[in-house]
């Protein structure tokens, strides 16, 4: 496994090492702080809060300070929930993991365990997953992490110090960005800085993203506004647009022809395109306000059909003839 | 009226009025009323369609049973079997002096599908039920699949059903008429009884289909079912289903059709769009498809009993403005099959991608597509940066190639 000073994907390369330089969550970082003081006082953990506000990086930062950078990796295992296959895997990976780490240092209390996405483990594995905690608790401390605490069973929660990370403030991200552009040598204005913070609505991983992307394009030369809209447009959903644009204009078969497309190439669920569907569609600029809200509706009752229903395709068929249907009355009205 | 299936309308509820097999409902009675009282079981067996069913439940209803119905479709393992029967069959029930309900009567219906399955362990389940049972048992079964139900005729009385004689049928489709207020010749009423070949449900379903309010029903009318065919195909399914024009002719056809609901769903969702051009009518009739979808989910497991609102809706969806109906090409099989056949290799290689990505950012595979996958494709065009990047998240030559080709979702 790389380390990270070889980091290439800025992303990385850029992720905070120790909790001091975390972007903007100071309070969160202060707390945490007087557990490193006194590591054996640490209780398991639980980070909530939306996509791209630190709670990774947070959360590595710990096993660093507990660690030591040379180290962290033999004394912390990193699960991601939504990958892993079932609360069997987590279980036995996390049992062999505790076994393995108790007897390797003398001075290191107790080996970290980083779940990530919790939220989307079903109820029953999130019991399993509670029954875990409370069995390797001498031996392992818990960070459990998540979009929403409320997803996340009450036994567990009620195991765990709860911290929320709250959206990252422009100025911060702004700050940070241009702090990443210095490093690289990257000639950027600050308007350009500030359309890409715009974008990112408050995931930081997203701009920096995007910044490297636009960097690699004009490679040394100034990277302006106009190459951020460039880079913007070319990162968008651009299918998902089409299909919502096909539908609301009357073109059915090509809609689903873009929905099957879609879903070979990229393997999305059903309630994962729904969910881009209801991003991309309050961004169509021809249809109002009025209009948006009953077409999202639409999106609302076929979101909840899905979770009822067997055949995902065929529900998002059924959707987008009801956008076809309303698109047409949209055409007929205006 | 033409929403409600008349099978269900005028199935009788009184023993009387269950007609035919005059033996085989004494026989059933007394064993009922105790007066032979050797087997604790018995299994009614016989053709399709000829009242088996329906005498078990105008008997529980006349001498005050609650029926336990087990279905074969969702109990088949030994496990299932004894989680509904044992309640059922140990415990004579405390409301039995409290109301006019004497006690429980388990039903087993279709019972060659949970017997026929000796491996899973539910044929030895349903004898020691039976063994230990102090409610009557009664199940019910297919002429043609006794043969798998030997090791249960043992312990049960057998009471054979016969098919329905014709002029009973002919009588039965005289009095739905009269309450129907549809007017016929006597001849149609023939030609629908004989071609049901004694199966009274098929018969009322084919009246029902034929049968238009305020019109008389002519001989010349049912010239179009020809000899019942209880094998239809899907694509015979599909023509019938798409040139319906009613709800009845479509819950008729669809009953008879024996294609497996999974694959008429989805068969019938892929073509729908070829019926209707209209959008109205398309949106509309895919409605009803999706919430046939949301019944067939529901059913998951065990809900079996669900089943037929997934026919009702299906229905419902062949019925949307039948007087528009051309006839067209059907695909099949299909298309979300040929579609993840097609692309399979695209979308093990994106997985392959964002593994490599995420272990490399501690992040999920879903948010190296989401977040990662977007911009790394156009970093990696750009080829005089690409390289160090490529080695670092050791992507292959092949992997290289897919991203930097790849349409954004």
């Amino acid at each position: 496994m790389a380390t990270n000073e070889e980091a290439l994907m800025w992303v990385e390369k850029y992720r905070p090492k120790t909790l001091e330089t975390v972007v903007n969550q100071h309070d969160i970082v202060e707390s945490l702080k007087a557990f490193m003081r006194n590591p054996k006082t640490m209780p398991h953990l639980m980070f909530a809060g939306i996509p791209g506000t630190g709670k990774t990086t947070t959360a590595l930062c710990i096993a660093h300070e507990l660690f030591g950078m040379q180290n962290w990796r033999n004394f912390t295992l990193e699960l991601n929930a939504s990958d892993e296959r079932g609360i069997d895997t987590v279980r036995e990976r996390v049992k062999d993991f505790s076994r393995y780490s108790r007897g390797a240092f003398g001075d290191v209390p107790f080996a970290l365990i980083i779940l990530d996405e919790c939220d989307q483990m079903t109820g029953p594995a999130q019991t399993a997953l509670r029954r875990i905690m409370e069995t390797s608790s001498r031996t392992s401390r818990f960070i459990l992490i998540c979009n929403q605490s409320s997803k996340i069973i009450e036994p567990i929660q009620s195991r765990c110090a709860i911290f929320r990370f709250s959206r990252l403030d422009r100025a911060a991200m702004i700050e940070h960005l241009k702090d990443i552009t210095k490093k690289e040598n990257v000639n950027i204005s600050t308007e350009a800085v500030e359309r890409i913070v715009d974008y990112a609505e408050g995931d930081l991983r997203h701009a920096i993203n995007a910044l490297q992307t636009a960097a690699a394009y004009t490679d040394g030369a100034a990277v302006d506004e106009k190459i951020i809209a460039q880079v913007i447009g070319e990162a968008s959903p651009k299918q998902v647009q089409l299909m919502l644009n096909k539908a609301i204009n009357g073109d059915f078969m090509e809609a689903r022809r873009v929905m099957y497309d879609i879903i070979g190439t990229y393997g999305f669920t059903g309630a994962e395109i729904i969910r881009q569907m209801q991003k991309e569609l309050f961004k169509i600029s021809y249809i109002s306000p009025e209009q948006k809200a009953e077409l999202s509706n639409i999106l609302g009752e076929y979101d909840y059909r899905l979770t009822q229903g067997a055949n995902s395709d065929l529900q998002l068929s059924a959707l987008l003839a009801q956008f076809t249907k309303v698109g047409k009355s949209l055409g007929e009205s205006s | 009226m033409k929403n409600d299936l008349w099978v269900e309308k005028y199935r009788p509820t009184t023993i009387k009025d269950v007609i035919g097999n005059e033996e085989a409902k004494t026989l059933f009675i007394e064993w009922l009323e105790n007066k032979r009282p050797t087997k604790k079981a018995v299994l009614l067996y016989g053709p399709p369609g000829v009242g088996k069913t329906t005498l078990v439940n105008a008997a529980a209803n006349e001498y005050k049973f609650r029926i336990v119905e087990m279905n074969a479709s969702d109990t088949r393992s030994e496990k299932a079997v004894n989680r509904i029967a044992n309640p059922a069959t140990a415990f004579t029930g405390l409301d039995k002096f409290s109301s006019e309900i004497k006690g429980n009567m388990l039903f087993m219906d279709e019972v060659d599908g949970i017997a026929g399955n000796e491996d899973r362990g539910g044929v030895n389940a349903i004898m020691k039920i039976i063994e230990n049972t102090r409610t009557p048992i009664i199940m019910a079964a297919n002429d043609s699949d006794l043969e798998k139900l030997r090791p249960l005729k043992k312990l049960c009385l057998l009471i054979r059903f016969q098919q329905t004689r014709i002029p009973l049928i002919i009588m039965a489709l005289k009095k739905i008429c009269e309450q129907e207020h549809i007017k016929y010749e006597f001849e149609a009423l023939e030609k629908i009884a004989t071609n049901s070949q004694g199966d009274v449900r098929s018969a009322i379903n084919d009246l029902q289909g034929l049968s238009e309010e305020g019109k008389t029903l002519t001989e010349q009318d049912t010239l179009a079912i020809g000899l019942r065919n209880k094998d239809i195909s899907m694509y015979d399914t599909l023509k019938g289903y798409f040139a319906t024009k009613n709800i009845a002719e479509a819950a008729t056809l669809l009953n008879f059709s024996n294609v497996e609901y999974d694959d008429l769903l989805i068969t019938i969702g892929d073509n729908m769009p070829r019926r209707h051009t209209n959008p109205d009518n398309l949106a509309e009739a895919y409605d009803y498809l999706s919430q046939a979808d949301v019944f067939r989910g529901r059913i998951g497991t065990e809900n079996w009993h669900l089943l037929k609102y997934v026919y009702n809706n299906l229905a419902q969806a062949a019925a949307v403005n039948p007087e528009s109906y051309k006839p067209f090409e059907f695909i099949s099989p299909p298309i979300r099959i040929i579609t993840l056949f097609w692309t399979k290799n695209k979308r093990t290689m994106l997985t392959s991608i964002c593994t490599k990505i995420g272990t490399q950012c501690h992040i999920s595979k879903y948010e190296a597509k989401m977040i990662f996958v977007p911009y790394l494709r156009l970093m990696l065009q750009q080829k005089k940066k690409a390289p160090p990047l490529i080695e670092w998240l050791k992507l292959t030559p092949e992997e290289v190639t897919f991203l930097t080709s790849l349409k954004m979702f």
